[in-house]
């Protein structure tokens, strides 16, 4: 079905190391030009890997690159750009503090070099009026909504003339109605005659925008590019997860790794659980803005033991803030915060730690671990802080306690002694877990708790989190990922703008939660 | 009056330029510690060669040429051996004060000072009372001029800032941070040149060891003081310079009531209280945060 | 225990490096290096008084090195150890000069607490407006440097003032011969117990004790410590202060001790060079003994070069800031091999 003119692009036998680790392996494909291709497939497939070596940022071991029948030098990002190539990052690659127009004008390769401010929003303002991109020249990118910093992002890409333009997860931070606007531009520059490469992870976006599809697994390519209309949705699902994996797996849950959006009925017939007292209850809760986030207004919230409440929104509309307020790094300005019948405003983080407060962080190499300290520390962090600072520790005892723990948990390392930036994401993350959900928990916030997890991991945090509720904890879950919340949550909130927006239990709609984190409801 | 800002100025113009050398450094991403250092070697090697060859233009260019392979040291161990710039940078201003001192040694054996006989060529008595100023003076606006504008209104000035703000967004338009680094450090160099030289032959003939007294470290916080912007790093020197005139001044009028040795650490003080208010203000961008101590 | 190998081969690759690049200096200003790096282990090491000099230097270098361990360790470039020995020799002399006459177990104890609690304010002030506000610790402990040096030279030139000195140099007072803690060798049992018992007490604090390892966490990576409920005001204000203090420790070790009084701009890179010794150690109190002794050897040296070899003290001062250009790198082209391997991830 691959059209009779040249392909776009053409890799060869492309193949990425990272040191021990093959993240492409022998990849060859070849994509027609001036359509919409999907590049699918699980985190860690290598994806991302290999939209960077298209765009010249990575470098691999071996293969060749052809951009429209013309071969071009591999791990220069120049020769890719002046090839017509531009990629659009995941988290966006622009300078917090430029302006729109300073965007744009520093990833130009023609004009005059200098210039007034006058000039260069006069230089830039018509395109972006032609791409339809909403957004002032002399703003500052920090101060940016995340959908106008894709759009500007976008708007940057095509600075030069590009003719194949890749995205790297484009929908990963948009809400279901931007995901819709990003299609309709992506549909508008397919028009005008660039070739587009979306890295996709989810089954659904697929099929709504794409005309081919090609599938990624651990590093190596399992389906070449096949027309969107022709491919079963089953078996798409089958090809991203793996035929082995997917036999550890429930089918709610490999539905919702791949969001294939299949019987929507046939989700969550929930068994309605005995209303508990609350374990955890947030009263009204106000705090002032944030640097890292908007401020809390009137947040109220509870949480009985053993429901797992999910809190959905367009990242950055206070989510960070509410994890924050209850940890006790953020200050409440107004409202109550209770954990069992203890009140927790005006206790500090390792104060409520005391009390059974366990927090997955987002972030989970600068927050979470230190990656260049030893696995015992990190696992031993929470118990160091009880107690007098000046007292005896014997770290062969830590030691030991670690190795059980994380023998426990699963955690595939070779020695206590090893740093935390060893291990795999999946086992970082077991890691934390092992730490956080222990048997004193009884109240767990998890933020982005699977965030660049593969599979297997994804669904051993999932587990983990049914376990602890099982056991009586209460769990708040922050995710972006509307397949996850809707897989494991007994209830979801919606957050927009530092408030709570509105409240939704199973069956899920993704229309009304859609419709809920814009604000259109 | 006039004297006060002639005070000023010749305080404030070796400050002021390497002021401009910390800016560029830190909008490539590159805290530069050694800017002491530089300012020292520029002192020197200007003296010393005008000394040893007569000629105002070898001092000048040898200054330039060994504060640039300097700077281009510094930044082979910071961005090729991925050394700590905090320590690294104190390694170097530490072998600005030793091989200056070595160089002394060497050519005039135990003497800690080296006299030129005349200095930089001055302004010239038709601008009255700031005719003694040299015309390095004169030149220092016009140099935090296009310091500013290659900065902020050129597309390599924005490069340039990416390279420090977001380096990986500066690699995926094809801009190589670590090249950007090495020219904005050799750039500096050349701007700590210029201001050793103006310490060194602007208002003295003189070349005394440790004669920059912190003044690299002053430069340095005028940039965080400023917030890396050339013209409020060079206004937040200025100010620094103001303190250390009104010290000078302070000494003249009441030097045997107040202790001249305090009044010297006025300056210092200032500039302490200086990265106090911007860390107030700017909620404390330190310099370790970048740390490769630190693990990420 | 690869990793710790890997680690004491990089050093002393860099170490290497280092002085290379000083030999190349030396060269270029007409010395012979060869000479030059014969003259330095011969004043350091070889000749038969070298070391008991070196021993001497090693002694209070070790003491100030192992309070830039504790804070470098948490994560704080306390670069200001120089001005917290001042202020604690400078505290200490007031004592023994105002208290002059009074029983030596009253005035020496008091001498001591001191110096100690001296260091500690003179780091607490940068550590307060660091953890306060965020102000950078780098900039106001060098500052603190500079601004201690002048009130050393306003008190040796004013209320300590030796009436009876020569012009050429500001002293204090001499410190009355009871109230010494050795002669001028430097090596008295107190001096070397004193230093003893700091490494031991160090060690274990850094070692074995809860603040300790989360000190070390914090330095790697503070953020994760604090989601985690430490604050970091606390640990760090801590870690400052007891930087500070064991620097002023050993300020009143040389007044009390080798000095005997408070010289104006005395020992002028002893701060530096106890900064080089904790970071050529890696920050390991172990390490910071054996390194201390190869710097206390250049300390020796450093008086060993102009009187008996002829040759430029500045020489070690080269020396010392070229190790601390290299000392931090951590990838060196060509010598991969040296550095620790990654451990096999597991799969997940």
């Amino acid at each position: 079905m691959i059209a009779e003119s040249p392909p776009a692009l053409r890799c060869r036998n492309v193949s990425v190391r990272y040191g021990d680790l093959a993240a492409l392996t022998e990849v060859s494909v070849a994509f027609a030009p001036k359509l919409i291709h999907a590049v699918v497939g699980q985190n860690g497939a290598g994806k991302t890997t290999f939209a960077r070596v298209v765009a010249g940022i990575v470098r691999p071991v071996s293969g060749t690159l052809e951009i429209d029948d013309r071969e071009i030098a591999l791990g220069h990002v120049n020769r890719s750009r002046a090839a017509g190539v531009e990629l659009v990052h995941q988290s966006f690659a622009l300078p917090p503090s430029f302006t729109v127009a300073e965007t744009m004008e520093f990833g130009a390769r023609r004009g005059r070099p200098i210039f007034t401010r006058r000039e260069l929003e006069e230089r830039w303002r018509r395109h972006l009026e032609n791409l339809g991109v909403q957004a002032r020249l002399g703003d500052r990118i920090r101060d940016l909504p995340v959908e106008s910093q894709q759009g500007v992002e976008i708007a940057r890409a095509l600075v030069a003339d590009a003719r194949l333009l890749i995205l790297d997860e484009p929908t990963a931070v948009l809400s279901p109605s931007g995901v819709e606007t990003l299609f309709q531009r992506l549909r508008g520059l397919k028009a005008s005659g660039v070739t587009l490469l979306l890295v996709l992870h989810k089954i659904r976006e697929v099929l709504a925008v794409a005309d081919t599809v090609t599938v990624l697994r651990g590093g190596r390519l399992i389906e070449g590019p096949v027309a969107a209309n022709s491919v079963d949705a089953r078996e798409l699902s089958a090809a991203i997860i793996g035929a082995e994996a997917e036999k550890a797996l429930t089918m709610r849950d490999e539905e919702a790794l791949v969001g294939s959006d299949l019987p929507a009925d046939a989700r969550h017939l929930v068994a309605a659980k005995p209303k508990a007292p609350a374990i955890l209850v947030a009263d009204r809760l106000s705090t002032r803005p944030d640097p890292e986030g908007p401020a809390l207004g009137e947040v109220s919230l509870a949480i009985a033991p053993g429901e797992i409440v999910g809190v959905a929104g367009v990242e950055g509309n206070g989510q960070r803030t509410l994890v924050r307020a209850l940890t006790g790094l953020a200050q409440v300005e107004s409202g109550r915060i209770r954990l069992g019948d203890q009140d927790l405003v005006g206790l500090s983080t390792g104060e409520r730690r005391a009390r059974g407060l366990r927090v997955i962080p987002f972030e989970r190499n600068s927050e979470g671990l230190s990656l260049s300290s030893s696995l015992w520390e990190n696992w031993s962090a929470r118990q160091l802080l009880r107690g007098s600072p000046l007292r005896l520790i014997s770290p062969a005892r830590f030691r030991g306690e670690c190795d059980r723990a994380l023998k426990r948990w699963d955690v595939r390392y070779s020695t206590t002694l090893q740093p935390a930036g060893s291990l795999s994401g999946g086992n970082a993350q077991k890691l934390i877990l092992a730490r956080e959900v222990d048997d004193d928990a009884s109240f767990v916030i998890a933020a982005q708790p699977t965030r660049g997890l593969d599979v297997g991991a994804t669904a051993f945090v999932w587990k983990s989190l049914r376990d602890a509720t099982a056991r009586g904890c209460g769990v708040l879950l922050i995710s972006s990922d509307l397949d996850e919340l809707f897989d494991i949550s007994d209830r979801l909130v919606v957050m927009l703008s530092g408030r709570i927006a509105a409240e939704f239990w199973p069956p899920f709609r993704l229309g009304d939660v859609g419709a809920a984190m814009t604000g259109a409801r | 009056m006039e004297e006060f800002l002639v005070a000023t100025l010749r305080y404030g113009t070796p400050l002021v330029y390497v002021t401009m050398a910390g800016v560029l450094a830190q909008r490539a991403g590159v805290w530069n510690l050694g800017l002491e250092g530089l300012m020292i070697i520029g002192c020197c090697a200007s003296v010393l060669g005008f000394v040893q060859t007569g000629s105002l233009l070898v001092g000048f260019g040898l200054a330039i040429a060994i504060c640039v392979l300097a700077s281009a040291l510094l930044w082979f161990v910071v961005e090729k051996l991925r050394a700590n710039p905090i320590i690294a940078g104190l390694g170097l201003t530490g072998l600005g004060l030793g091989g200056t001192d070595l160089a002394v040694q060497a050519i005039y054996g135990s003497q800690a000072m080296v006299n030129a006989p005349y200095g930089l060529p001055r302004l010239g008595p038709e601008f009255g009372a700031f005719g003694v100023l040299s015309i390095l003076v004169a030149l220092m606006p016009f140099v935090v001029f296009l310091v500013w504008v290659v900065l902020r209104r050129t597309r390599f000035g924005l490069q340039l800032a990416a390279c420090g703000e977001h380096p990986f967004a500066a690699r995926s338009v094809g801009v190589n941070p670590s090249t950007m680094r090495l020219i904005a450090l050799c750039a500096g160099g050349v701007l700590c040149a210029l201001g050793g030289m103006e310490l060194a032959l602007g208002s003295l003939t003189i070349f005394a060891y440790g004669m920059t007294a912190g003044r690299g470290f002053m430069a340095f916080s005028a940039v965080i003081f400023g917030a890396g912007h050339p013209l409020a790093s060079a206004a937040a020197a200025l100010f620094f310079s103001i303190v250390g005139a009104i010290g000078i001044r302070a000494q003249l009028l009441f030097g045997n009531r107040v202790p001249n040795d305090l009044l010297l650490a006025l300056p210092y003080i200032a500039t302490v209280i200086g990265v106090w208010v911007s860390a107030r203000l700017r909620g404390g961008a330190t310099t370790s945060g970048f740390g490769e101590l630190r693990d990420y | 225990m690869r990793g710790n190998l890997a680690a004491v081969g990089r050093a002393l690759a860099f170490v290497l490096l280092a002085l290379a690049l000083c030999g190349v200096i030396f060269q270029l200003a007409g010395y012979s290096a060869i000479e030059m790096f014969q003259s330095i282990a011969d004043g350091a090491f070889l000749n038969p008084n070298a070391w008991q000099g070196s021993l001497r230097w090693a002694m209070p270098l070790f003491i100030t090195a192992c309070g830039v361990v504790v804070s470098f360790r948490s994560g704080y470039f306390n670069v200001g150890a120089q001005g917290q020995f001042y202020i604690g020799a400078i505290g200490s002399t007031f004592v023994v000069d105002f208290l002059n006459g009074y029983p030596a177990p009253l005035v020496v104890p008091l001498a001591f607490v001191t110096a100690i609690v001296c260091g500690a304010l003179w780091a607490a002030w940068p550590g307060y407006l660091r953890v306060a506000s965020g102000a950078d610790e780098v900039i106001t402990t060098l500052m603190g440097n500079f601004i201690a040096s002048l009130i050393l030279i306003y008190v040796t030139g004013g209320i300590l003032k030796d009436p009876s000195g020569t012009g050429q140099v500001m002293a204090s007072r001499p410190v009355a011969e009871a109230y010494r803690i050795s002669s001028e060798v430097g090596l008295s049992p107190a001096i070397v117990g004193i230093a003893v018992a700091v490494g031991v007490l160090t060690w274990v604090l850094v070692n074995r004790t809860a603040f300790g390892v989360l000190c070390g966490l914090a330095g790697r990576n503070p953020t994760m410590v604090v989601w985690q409920g430490a604050r970091m005001s606390q640990l760090g204000l801590a870690a400052f202060a007891l930087s500070g203090a064991l620097a002023g420790l050993a300020g009143v070790i040389e007044v009390l001790g080798p000095n005997g009084r408070l010289v104006s701009g005395f020992l002028p890179t002893h701060g530096f060079t106890a900064i080089l010794i904790a970071l050529v150690a890696g920050l390991s109190v172990a390490g910071t003994a054996v390194v201390s002794l190869f710097f206390g050897g250049l300390a020796a040296a450093s008086l060993y070069l102009p009187v008996l070899a002829g040759l430029p003290a500045a020489a070690i001062d080269i020396i010392n800031a070229a190790i601390a250009l290299f000392i931090t790198a951590r990838a060196a082209p060509g010598l991969a091999w040296l550095l620790p391997r990654r451990h096999a991830a597991g799969g997940a």
